[in-house]
């Protein structure tokens, strides 16, 4: 027991660690000195923010791109791009790995409370879509009230719709908008400019109307408060010039909205900011949510199992007896299965099937893990078919028994035995690969995780109790595991 | 009730049965002996279809097996090996069943013997090879020699017109021969008809009514046992035989 203590403060110490800023002092400082303004953004967010522009070998192109160039210019620096995943820029910031985040990061009382904002460079609309034959949907927050409604997680819109709607929260821009169609949800929310480029374009869907206004600024650590002026006031000389009018036209986002930001005040900032939101602290509903989570994680990962176990079998079975045909038809899909990622067979099963079978979340998650895994489980039993000696089925067809009886009662017993040990450390492996459903929209233990790390603006208390959650699933299993491959180095 | 009829059968460029051709009549018990790799246990084989053949035939009862092996003779192969029951060198007990487990299996599960019944009649069985004490031991709890008097009941449940033996002894410390020999030569003399590919001499001289010597896949000595072994005529027989004493 003492190891599984290890384990844990290990987890903690690490997880606690993380957030700390690495560089101390005047950012500004720094900035001239280093003669590089590093800026974080994600160019899997496309279109029009930070991009590879492929018709010029993949130049980095975009209106922020222009943007952190004009500042950096500014500044008297140059600008550079550090490429990171999107949900993650805020605590990439805080551990030091660039300067400022600047890609589409909207002002939300969470992260107010966390990072220091400069003044707006977009003001966006939460635009609302809906399907074009469904009218039920009205441009109030009040009308979604009860129903399905897409959005980012952890996004301006997603804080909107929150206590409100039932939140359905995606990873990717384009998917909202396709399970919209789909009738999988009732509306979607979203800044407008994904809403102009991913929804409009859908003939099917049409825009409802925009809820509320919304701001990208650009983010920095605390510590760096002398950046964030020298930054806003050069935010104010480009807007003045008109300089940012400019590039916003070039990138076709520039409407009325951004007249705001030339007149911008002390006094709009103050309201854009708001009250920070006093940091939620880690409470036991939260840990309901988690135990929610845990929940989810464990009915998904056994029922994906009671899946995976029986046509792991028959693929096992076909592929060792079956007529040729099946057996390279079992073949293929082993392979197949084994040698493509998990989760682009998610996302076909559940966004590039959808037009011809309309799997809800849960559904496509279970049958996703479950085909999946069948295929490893396949290779499991065909080992141990194989490892059983070949007398004892000799024995049994000697005994008058037709080859699938003498499967089914002779050979397949001995060797579910003999594969027991590995099945449970698939089904431990499964448990945590599990997690890899949260971009079909389920939301289960570690997607909770990450929505809670930001509601609580830390990562060390949730990511600990997600860490034990996990483990208090997978230890016993694993100690069932040990016990019997103990009993079956016995016999 | 068991005919041979020029059965051949290769591997590649070796020819392992080189057109064999023999009959067994019912109540006899014949031993099959010779060197090793002269085709003993490939011709037991075929006669339950455990291995195929590349010519002649092989008649069980009403049922023919001709060469293509599982495919070409999927109905007459499941009436032969109700009709003869096999006992291997290794034993081949069910590893997850008691000695009983393994002995009622075929009965419920192919002859859809009621449970009850089999039961009664596999503990008549495992009494009858001397194991009643046994009955819900597993096979890896047992010696060898118990393990074949298992397999012989197991074999027996079938109510087999014939049982086809394997090397029965060869795997067997010394010390445990005897006691298989004896359930054995008990057999015979209940009048069950057995073809026994053995190396033990003098239980072919003492038990058995005929002696098969094969050599190079083909028969080269046939006739009673005690004249076949105290008066071989072939000198390869009387070579084997010379070595087996030594």
């Amino acid at each position: 027991m003492n190891r599984v203590w290890w384990v844990l403060v290990l987890a903690m110490a690490v997880l606690s660690c993380h957030g700390r800023a690495a560089v101390v002092g005047g950012g500004l400082a720094r900035v001239r000195a280093a003669g590089v303004l590093r800026w974080g953004g994600d160019i899997q967010g496309g279109e029009p923010y930070v991009y590879e522009d492929s018709e010029h070998g993949g130049r980095l192109t975009g209106f922020e791109v222009e943007l952190a160039n004009a500042l950096a210019r500014e500044l008297g620096v140059r600008a550079q791009f550090v490429q990171n995943d999107w949900s993650a820029l805020i605590p990439t910031l805080e551990r030091g790995t660039f300067d400022v985040a600047l890609n589409g990061v909207e002002v939300t009382p969470q992260r107010v409370g966390r990072v220091r904002f400069t003044r707006p460079y977009y003001i966006f609309g939460a635009r609302l879509m809906a399907r074009r034959n469904d009218p039920s949907v009205q441009p109030t927050l009040a009308s979604l009230r009860g129903r399905r409604v897409g959005t980012l997680a952890n996004s301006f819109s997603y804080e909107l719709l929150r206590n409100v709607a039932e939140v359905v929260p995606y990873e990717g821009v384009e998917e909202p908008y396709i399970d919209l169609v789909q009738g999988r949800t009732d509306a979607v929310l979203l800044d407008d400019i994904i809403a102009a480029r991913y929804g409009e374009p859908k003939p099917e869907l049409r825009v409802a109307g925009d809820l509320a206004d919304g701001y990208y600024s650009i983010a920095l650590r605390p510590a760096d408060d002398d950046l964030r002026a020298a930054l806003d006031a050069a935010l104010a000389r480009i807007t003045a010039s008109g300089e940012l009018e400019r590039i916003l036209r070039g990138a076709n986002i520039f409407n009325d909205r951004q007249r705001r930001l030339v007149t911008w005040t002390d006094d709009d900032q103050r309201r854009m900011l708001g009250t920070a939101a006093a940091g939620q602290r880690f409470g036991w509903s939260h840990v309901a949510l988690f135990g929610k989570g845990a929940l989810v994680t464990l009915l998904l990962s056994a029922l994906a199992m009671c899946i995976a176990i029986p046509l792991g079998l028959g693929l096992a079975v076909a592929r060792l007896y079956g007529p040729s045909a099946l057996s390279r038809i079992a073949g293929a899909y082993v392979e197949l299965y084994r040698g493509t990622p998990v989760l682009l067979q998610l996302y076909v099963l559940y966004y590039g099937l959808a037009p011809i079978v309309k799997l809800n979340a849960l559904s496509a998650a279970v049958l996703g893990l479950g085909m999946n895994y069948a295929a490893y489980e396949a290779e499991v039993y065909r080992a141990g078919i194989q490892a059983v000696p070949r007398g004892q089925m000799e024995a049994a067809l000697s005994l008058g028994m037709t080859t699938p009886l003498a499967l089914r009662r002779v050979v397949l017993p001995q060797a579910f035995r003999l594969a027991l040990p590995s099945v449970t450390n698939d089904f431990i492996a499964l448990l945590k690969d599990s997690s890899l459903v949260s971009v079909i929209t389920v939301v289960e233990l570690t997607k909770q995780m990450t929505i809670t790390a930001v509601d609580i603006r830390g990562w060390g208390l949730p990511g600990a109790l997600c860490a034990l959650m996990y483990f208090t699933m997978s230890y016993p299993l694993s100690l069932l595991a040990q016990r019997l491959e103990a009993r079956l180095a016995r016999s | 009730m068991i005919e041979v009829h020029e059965l051949r059968k290769v591997y590649g460029d070796r020819t392992i049965l080189d057109g064999i051709t023999a009959s067994f009549a019912r109540g006899q018990v014949v031993a099959l002996v010779g060197p090793s790799g002269g085709g003993k246990s490939t011709l037991l084989r075929c006669l339950n279809g455990l291995e195929s053949f590349d010519g002649g035939a092989v008649t069980v009862g009403g049922d023919r097996l001709v060469p293509g092996g599982a495919k070409a003779n999927r109905a007459a192969l499941h009436r032969v090996r109700q009709r003869v029951g096999m006992v291997f060198q290794q034993w081949n007990l069910f590893a997850h069943r008691t000695a009983l487990g393994n002995v009622i299996e075929a009965p419920v599960h192919v002859k859809r013997v009621p449970l009850a019944e089999a039961t009664e009649r596999g503990k008549a069985l495992l009494a009858r090879v001397g194991l009643s004490h046994r009955e819900g031991a597993y096979p890896h709890e047992m010696s060898g020699g118990e393990q074949q008097r298992v397999a012989i009941a197991r074999a027996l449940a079938m109510d087999p017109e014939a049982l086809l033996l394997d090397e029965p002894t060869s795997a067997l410390d010394p010390e445990r021969v005897g006691e298989v020999l004896d359930v054995l030569g008990a057999l015979a003399a209940d009048g069950l008809t057995m073809l026994v590919v053995t190396h033990e001499m003098r239980f072919a001289r003492d038990v058995s009514h005929r002696t098969l010597v094969l050599h190079g896949g083909r028969i080269i000595e046939d006739g009673p046992s005690r004249e076949v072994i105290d008066h071989p005529k072939h000198e390869r027989t009387r070579a084997f035989l010379g070595l087996d004493r030594r």
